[in-house]
């Protein structure tokens, strides 16, 4: 058994310390250690998007980092979307355009969005959807979601 | 599934790290992005006792110009490649192709000496090695050894990298201002594996005569290939559609691509061909409008 | 999975056959063998280290021989399992005679590859195939060249 190793990270502006295995995934750390429960686990192999969260202000995949890696580091993650109860424009878009059904990849695909219109918000339809390509969603078939995201852009754009 | 217990590292410098390979042999596996790392350990298809993380060696993120070479330490992000302006104005294939891994997530995390080193059949970065005749710097306990890709690559998932070795340094060349590239892939769904890819570069003279082409192949063999005949075909010649369809063809012959649950061998021959014409026409077009753009 | 796989070597039928029946030798040629241990006559208890870059297993079961038809065919059933998974071929091995120091060797094998290697590592599965096939045919060389007398 591997010695836990003492971890600092900042979630959603909050600084945790603790304790990790080595082999702990980052999106197990955040769900079981810290029990935020928005960042969901799909396929373990980085293929459906469902783990995505923000680390330093870019989109990356918990279930392919281990705890221990985000040591130092910023990360964000769905719940810490939201503002003293305002919702950020990108849930708001999704709440109006039916961005979601079941919800299971929302907050992935939420995470990827905020890393797009992050850096940026002036994208052609084709440019959107190939940004979301990496979250999979069984419900929607999509289109809602790329119009949630254009809604979003536009309402980041007018601030 | 969830990974096998694992002594974790996360060492400082390059010395250490090989170091700590030295110490745990056999067991002991590098993490650099972990992005196909991770996938396999989380299968438990790999199970290494020991990991030496080395995203904490700072020195080795960097993107350098030396001369006429791009100088690109092995934990540069593909994000980091496909953001800088130096890659861009040096290295359009490279700066094109990282933009064809995967996906923003995947990149975020990814390395340029991770992706070289895994070798997976079907990567692009790989393949722009092949094309544009890069070199790999590898460290260990013996010192360090610059190697050509064509030394590189073994097999599928399979370098001449030492288990105590660690790669350092990607070094490529910079493309010449009379260069035209594209890579083209295929997919069947954005950011999958490629079934098949190809990197192209040309390069024309005053009379848009090639006197130089580069073709490589990825997905059709163990390893990336150059496609020598078409390459040789090419050159001297005026890049008509003709001769561009005729290039491809020739890959089409050249290459001899297995069957497997993705693609008949048949299919991948035919892409092969498909993928080079249309990388072509895409170098060409690049090739006449940056000359345009130099002589006004 | 099948894989049909050929070679011609620079021996005498004869000679092929002897080689790739001597037990003293089998370990050198099959490949990842780190050990061979014989049950009963032509069955043997194996050890193989196998895979492909960073998959690799050590596998543990057995080799068969049978089906002998000598000096022109047999059969060799290699079985093995490990932590990504199960193998499990049978090989129809026929030597052609090409000239009187010239052998063709034609391999026809079936395998099945199950478990973890096989459900969620298919991309590696038909590399490591190549791969064994390329390492048992070179082995079989590196053999002849290196004995090159047949042993009795």
């Amino acid at each position: 058994m591997s010695k836990r190793i003492p971890i600092s990270v900042t979630v959603n502006g909050e600084t945790y310390e603790e304790y990790v295995q080595p082999r702990k995934l980052l999106v197990d750390f955040l769900r079981e250690d810290l029990r935020l429960t928005g960042t969901h686990v799909g396929c373990e192999h980085g293929i459906c998007g469902s783990c995505t969260i923000l680390m330093n202000d870019e989109a990356v995949r918990s279930c392919l980092m281990f705890a221990v890696q985000a040591n130092g580091t910023e990360l964000r993650t769905v719940e810490g979307l939201s503002k003293q109860g305002k919702l950020h424009p990108l849930q708001e878009a999704f709440q109006e355009q039916f961005g979601l059904q079941c919800g299971f990849c929302t907050p992935g695909f939420l995470m990827t969005a905020c890393d797009l219109l992050e850096h940026g918000q002036d994208y052609t339809e084709e440019e959107i959807r190939v940004a979301l390509s990496g979250n999979l969603c069984r419900c929607t078939g999509y289109q809602s979601i790329v119009e949630s995201v254009q809604v979003a852009a536009e309402k980041i754009r007018k601030g | 599934m969830k990974p096998v217990s694992f002594d974790y590292f996360a060492p400082t410098t390059v010395n250490e790290a090989v170091a700590l390979l030295e110490e745990h042999g056999d067991d002991a596996k590098i993490l650099a992005g972990g992005q196909s790392l991770v996938p396999m350990m989380n299968f438990r298809l790999v199970r290494p006792t020991c990991l030496v993380d080395i995203n904490q060696i700072r020195d080795l993120a960097y993107i350098h110009e030396k001369d006429d070479r791009l100088h690109i330490g092995a934990i540069t992000r593909h994000r980091d490649l496909e953001t800088s302006t130096l890659v861009q104005q040096c290295n359009g294939l490279l700066f094109e192709g990282v933009q064809l891994i995967g996906h923003t997530a995947i990149r975020t995390r990814g390395t340029v000496g991770g992706s070289i080193i895994h070798a997976d059949p079907t990567a692009e970065l790989p393949a722009i090695l092949a094309a544009l005749d890069g070199e790999v710097r590898l460290i260990g306990p013996k010192g360090q050894r610059t190697i050509s890709w064509r030394d590189l690559f073994v097999t599928f998932f399979t370098t001449v990298i030492e288990p105590v070795e660690i790669c350092d340094e990607i070094i490529i060349p910079k493309l010449p201002s009379s260069a035209g590239w594209a890579f083209e892939e295929f997919t069947r769904r954005h950011g999958d594996f490629a079934v098949a890819g190809v990197a192209a570069v040309i390069v024309t003279d005053n009379n848009d005569r090639c006197t130089d082409a580069r073709l490589a192949i990825t997905g059709t063999a163990p390893t990336p290939i150059r496609a020598t005949q078409a390459e040789s075909f090419l050159v001297g010649k005026s890049l008509t559609q003709t001769t561009l369809e005729e290039a491809g063809r020739l890959v089409s012959t050249e290459v001899e691509p297995e069957s497997d649950v993705h693609a008949t061998a048949n299919y991948r021959q035919h892409l092969a061909g498909a993928l080079t014409t249309r990388a072509l026409q895409r170098a060409v077009e690049r090739c006449l409008s940056r000359k345009d753009q130099r002589e006004k | 999975m099948k894989l049909q796989v050929e070679h011609v070597f620079q021996v005498s039928r004869d000679v092929l056959w002897q080689v790739l029946h001597d037990q003293t030798r089998m370990a050198d040629w099959i490949p990842g063998c780190e050990k061979l241990e014989e049950i009963e006559p032509d069955r043997f208890a194996a050890t193989m280290k196998i895979g492909v870059g960073a998959i690799k297993g050590t596998y543990k079961g057995t080799v068969q021989i049978a089906e002998k038809q000598e000096p022109s065919q047999y059969t060799l059933a290699v079985e093995g399992s490990a932590a990504p998974g199960f193998v499990r071929g049978k090989a129809l091995m026929k030597l052609h005679v090409e000239d009187a120091n010239v052998t063709r060797l034609v391999i026809d094998a079936d395998a099945q590859v199950g478990g973890l290697i096989a459900s969620v590592g298919q991309r590696f599965v038909s590399g490591i195939a190549k791969q064994l096939t390329r390492e048992l045919l070179a082995n079989i060389e590196q053999s002849l060249r290196s004995k090159p007398e047949a042993t009795a």
